[in-house]
């Protein structure tokens, strides 16, 4: 019964949501005493995704139910390249807003859009919720093997605006340009998240990446503007790093860094080289940030759809998003029960999926997962 | 953000002076103390996927344990709120915790604060409260001071808002020795922080449904200083004509707060006189150890214990009421729109206290652990 | 000071080269700072050792104030390359400063250097956490990110243009496959992100496409730039020759670099339209400069990639087998690599190796 009283949380009565009442601070009437509404289950917005989503996901909900979880799924099917089966947008971004948490598998990206669009699903479901910060948290899992050890950094990443903006154009023929924004605004709102990201997981340094050196003003805005915002944090040691280097020490040597903050493109690259340290798009979770809302997804987005069906993709990634979903809603107990069950079933190696070198299903590793539930 | 929808409305309104006398303000003003026009660069709070953090600043005396018991509730009722703890060391004569205090809450908007003690007493070193509040401009302290059935106490049922200027007036920190033996203390009265602060008890008054504003000054003996901070709130009075205005010399009020105090709603004061009108009051709902206040500025809110005391001598017994610092964290979670949070917190103090479970000042027997676990079993029960 | 002695000493050798070949190719040097002079010096020491058939043709790019008032290269060394239509260049410092162009950038501008060749090969004998890297990232060199177009529209909003245009994706894309026939290469992988970027990279991936038809004999495959990170990391062999826009291959070329082991021991070539460049693409080191210190293999690396592409294939091979096996042996080391060698006795077993070849 203590556990349900944690779940409450995000059951908040949504009209706090709308900032109208806040306006100015009325709720002084002490003594009423109104009713709690009472919610058993934390609702969540789940999205499959394409590919091996769908698989993944089943392997979460069976987790969740083997551990007895009190969350509820609200699944939306979102495709961009099977349109017809797709959920709308709203619908969907109306969920994650009202549930306030999401779990979303890896939506596929054609290269080329019926209909000419240039922005992509994902670029939209961002959009339409503000999920301006990208969370990966890359860091060695106990058994698996991988050349370096021990890496543990957070990368975040911006994705709102940058290279990603969607803004192109053939101004003659052969001749494209492709719009990168920079905003001040955003800059900073990037910087204050990693900065803040940095206080409150106690980590020490926060390492800007940018290209300033030749895109001058765009990243030289980004890197003034992660400057100005590291005056605020005294206690917190500030570095920069030019985006080629930042590959090249990030393979030689990735214990040099912390918390990585960095424009959209540049996390992208840094993301998928980070996984690909510590055992692939497989075992890292990411998560997207809203002031209001989170979307866990996992860190490296690869659908990795010519497995799909064959019951061989690794659930790892998904899993600890799960994980790190249950700690963000205060369901902590649930989550580091999954998180050590799925560490012992990594370390003692016997059921491992292929792309971590064993031979077993992702059944039989969901099965091995829930059975070393404790 | 309360303060900042009625500054708005402030700005809306340039307000043309008839009469100035010596207030608006002058070259020494800027020079001295000048916490109204600091420029605040607009950045996001920390707010991030529906999770707050917030700057905590235990404090000295009871101050750590009770933001310990805190926790303790947020935790087990899941409230999303981080708290990033910022230790002030009271004996340091330099303010490099102070400043970075400060920084902290500029980064986060908010802060839970206990009362900060600042033992060392050379003249260079000020109050870190005072500090705190004029650095981050924190003009307006509103401290609603409601009886509860279950404490025993003389007056019942009171309802009383103070509203009070905290910035400048008599705390001002302007003092001098000009011969020796002689020292004269300076009390600020603006133009600038008057009105808003008298702009935000109408506007206050207004939107809670509140039916009278009292403002309370001497100026029948400073006539200037206080007179100034009572024109300016006659002046705001126009713009509210259903709310009733009348205004009450300090020594006058006090005694009318202890033999009648159900006369007054709200009540608009300067700063000292806050000072002595929300202990007054503090007294007669049962001490210091329940109500809870908040600071309100442009761009941040501090929320803390509504008496400000440390209260050393009880430190670390157990005995200290976890009350006033839960009722700020109630605050601080409705101000942070987590509403739901907040009412079930509430609801849980509420029945704790009519329950009789007391600490020592309110007459009981419980100690601080009793309380906050019968807290804590309220919670329970109102989520399971 | 030390470099303009160095560079005395440079040209009383040239002289000695010319004597062992009948048809002697020129060739501009750009000794470059730091320790540029000395890592020159030790490549000129193997090439004579080897007896390769090149003349020398010294210059000094220190910026000179133009007729137009802006600091740039001087009308000598541009001649010069003009005239031979190849160089090798050492590292050069960027200047501190307003005003200046990067040097290495004016260089690129001025021989109109579209690609960007870097081979990263796992050395033996230099152990790193991956021992099976044979990758050539090439990249397109002149438009993409690093156009320089950009301009602030208001207070706090900037806007930069990523560039690219048919003419030079198709450029540097038949360059990549020409490349790949020439060295023996299985697989040109196209690298992109057209799934976001979907008219700019999508044109770039549609030319590389087309010269894919043009060159039926190689491998053609295309691969997102987040997958490429991802797999480089964890397999490096499962890529062989790699195209990419000007952003990718810049951050792409310094992992594949770290993979093996830092950019000393990278080589890079850059094929223009008016000649060719081969540089080292590491730092000028002014820490170490003068003190015998430097590890020369990248600039040696690179004149051998310069050879290869002179056509002197045989030459280049005796020098490269000669420098691989000396990295191999682990006898003469310099610090860099874990070693305790100076750079003139790394350079000496070289030469030792060579002498026993071209015997």
């Amino acid at each position: 019964m203590a556990l349900l009283a944690r779940n409450i949380c995000k059951a908040l009565s949504q009209a706090t949501q709308k900032n109208t009442v806040r306006a100015l601070h009325v709720g002084t009437i002490r003594q009423q005493e109104s009713s709690v509404e009472q919610e058993g289950k934390l609702k969540c917005t789940l999205i499959p995704g394409d590919g091996v989503g769908p698989e993944l996901v089943v392997a979460v909900q069976n987790v969740f139910k083997a551990a007895d979880v009190p969350v509820e799924f609200e699944p939306y099917f979102l495709s961009e390249v099977n349109p017809t089966l797709s959920a709308p947008l709203d619908q969907v971004s109306n969920s994650i807003a009202r549930n306030r948490v999401c779990l979303k598998g890896i939506l596929a990206t054609p290269d080329h859009s019926m209909t000419g669009e240039l922005q992509t699903l994902n670029m939209k479901l961002r959009k339409s919720l503000d999920l301006y910060s990208n969370v990966v948290h890359v860091k060695s899992l106990p058994g698996i093997r991988s050349r370096h050890q021990n890496v543990d950094c957070v990368i975040i990443r911006e994705q709102t605006e940058g290279e990603y903006s969607a803004l192109e154009h053939e101004s003659v023929k052969g001749v494209v340009e492709c719009l990168k924004i920079v905003t001040a605004t955003k800059s900073q709102r990037i910087a204050k998240f990693a900065f803040d990201y940095a206080v409150k997981n106690n980590r020490k340094k926060v390492t800007c990446v940018h290209k300033a050196n030749i895109m001058k003003l765009g990243d030289g805005l980004f890197l003034k503007s992660c400057q100005e915002i590291a005056k605020m944090y005294p206690r917190v040691t500030f570095e920069t790093m030019i985006v080629d280097n930042c590959t090249m020490q990030m393979v030689s040597n990735p214990h040099q860094f912390d918390v990585m903050v960095m424009p959209n493109l540049y996390g992208n690259i840094v993301d998928n080289l980070a996984s690909g340290l510590v055992g692939g798009a497989g075992v890292v979770a990411g998560a997207s940030y809203s002031a209001e809302c989170v979307v866990f997804e996992p860190g490296a987005r690869h659908t990795y759809s010519e497995a799909v069906g064959k019951n061989v993709a690794n659930p790892t990634a998904m899993l600890l998003c799960a994980v790190k979903l249950l700690n963000h809603a205060n369901l902590k107990r649930y989550g580091e029960q999954i998180r050590e069950a799925l560490n012992r079933v990594l370390n003692d190696g016997k059921v491992l999926t292929k792309d971590l070198g064993g031979q077993s299903s992702t059944t039989e590793f969901t099965a091995a997962v829930i059975n070393s539930l404790r | 953000m309360a303060a900042r929808s009625v500054l708005r409305y402030l700005k809306l309104r340039p307000v043309v002076f008839q009469s100035h006398r010596c207030a608006s303000l002058s070259g020494f003003d800027i020079q001295h103390k000048t916490p109204t026009i600091k420029k605040v660069m607009p950045i996001p709070k920390a707010h991030y996927g529906g999770r707050h953090t917030v700057t905590m600043l235990p404090g000295a005396g009871i101050g750590p344990e009770l933001m310990g018991y805190v926790k303790e509730v947020f935790k087990y009722a899941g409230v999303p709120v981080d708290f990033e703890d910022v230790e002030i060391d009271p004996n340091a004569d330099d303010n490099v915790d102070l400043d970075y205090a400060i920084t902290s809450i500029r980064r986060n908007g908010v802060a839970l604060k206990g009362n900060i003690e600042t033992r060392s007493t050379e003249a260079g070193v000020l109050s870190r409260n005072v500090a705190l509040r004029n650095e981050l401009d924190l003009y307006v302290n509103v401290l609603h001071c409601v009886s509860y059935p279950g404490v025993n106490s003389r007056q019942k049922n009171i309802d009383i808002v103070i509203v009070r200027q905290n910035t400048e007036g008599e705390y001002s920190m302007l003092e001098h020795e000009s011969v020796y033996g002689v020292i004269e203390s300076m009390k600020v009265i603006t133009n600038f922080n008057s009105e808003r602060v008298a702009r935000y008890a109408f506007e206050y008054a207004k939107r809670n449904g509140r039916k009278k504003v009292t403002t309370v000054h001497k100026a029948n003996i400073m006539k200037l200083s206080d007179g100034l901070f009572l024109e300016i709130s006659r002046r705001v009075a126009k713009d509210y004509p259903d709310i009733i205005h009348n205004d009450m010399i300090i020594d006058n009020c006090c005694m009318q707060l202890v033999s009648n105090p159900h006369q007054f709603d709200v009540v608009l004061t300067t700063n000292l006189y806050g000072a002595i009108v929300s202990n007054v009051v503090c007294g007669l709902l049962g001490g210091a150890g329940l109500l809870a206040g908040k600071n309100y500025g442009d761009h941040y809110t501090i929320f803390e214990p509504g008496t400000r005391n440390t209260g050393t001598s009880i430190a670390g017994k157990n005995i200290a009421n976890p009350i006033a610092m839960l009722n700020a964290a109630v605050d601080m979670l409705r101000h942070l729109g987590h509403k739901h949070h907040a009412i079930v917190i509430q609801n849980a103090i509420n029945k704790t206290i009519n329950q009789g479970v007391h600490t020592r000042d309110l007459g009981g027997t419980a100690t601080s652990r009793d309380v906050v676990d019968n807290i804590l079993k309220h919670i329970k029960i109102a989520t399971a | 000071m030390a470099a303009q002695w160095i560079r005395t000493a440079i040209s009383s050798k040239i002289t000695g080269a010319r004597l062992y070949s009948s048809k002697v190719h020129k060739c501009t040097l750009i000794p470059g700072d730091g320790i540029g002079p000395e890592i020159s010096i030790a490549v000129q020491k193997i090439f004579d050792a080897a007896k390769v058939p090149i003349e020398w043709e010294s210059v000094d790019v220190t910026p000179v104030k133009g007729p137009d008032g802006r600091f740039g290269i001087p009308q000598a060394a541009i001649d010069s390359v003009n005239r031979n239509k190849i160089g090798l260049k050492g590292p050069l410092m960027t200047p501190i400063g307003k005003g200046h162009r990067s040097l290495n950038l004016a260089l690129r501008k001025e021989f109109n250097l579209y690609a960007n060749v870097r081979p990263c090969l796992s050395l033996e004998g230099y152990k790193t956490l991956y021992d099976n890297v044979d990758v050539v990232t090439i990249r397109e060199n002149t438009e993409g990110e690093y156009s320089g177009i950009e301009h602030e529209i208001v207070e706090g909003v900037v806007q930069s243009i990523k560039l690219i245009t048919e003419e030079a994706s198709r450029r540097v894309a038949e360059f990549a496959f020409q490349y790949a026939t020439d060295n023996n290469r299985k697989k040109v992988t196209a690298v992109h992100k057209a799934n976001i970027m979907r008219m700019s990279d999508g044109l770039f991936l549609r030319c590389c496409r087309e010269a894919a038809q043009k060159f039926p004999s190689v491998k053609f495959e295309e691969r997102y730039l987040d997958t490429v990170c991802l797999n480089m990391v964890q397999d490096p062999s499962q890529y062989d020759v790699l195209v990419m826009p000007n952003l990718y291959g810049d951050i792409l070329s310094d992992m594949c670099a770290g993979l093996v082991g830092g950019l000393g021991l990278t080589p890079s070539g850059n094929i223009g339209l008016n000649g060719a460049l081969f540089e080292s693409v590491h730092g000028t080191a002014p820490d170490i400069a003068g003190q015998d210190k430097a590890n020369p293999t990248a600039l040696l690396l690179s004149a051998v990639m310069m050879l290869k592409y002179m056509g002197l294939s045989s030459h280049a091979k005796i020098i490269e087998q000669s420098a691989y096996d000396t990295i191999k042996e682990a006898k003469y080391l310099t610090g860099d690599l874990g070693g305790t060698a100076k750079c003139s006795e790394y350079t000496g077993e070289i030469c030792k190796k060579i002498a026993a070849q071209v015997k």
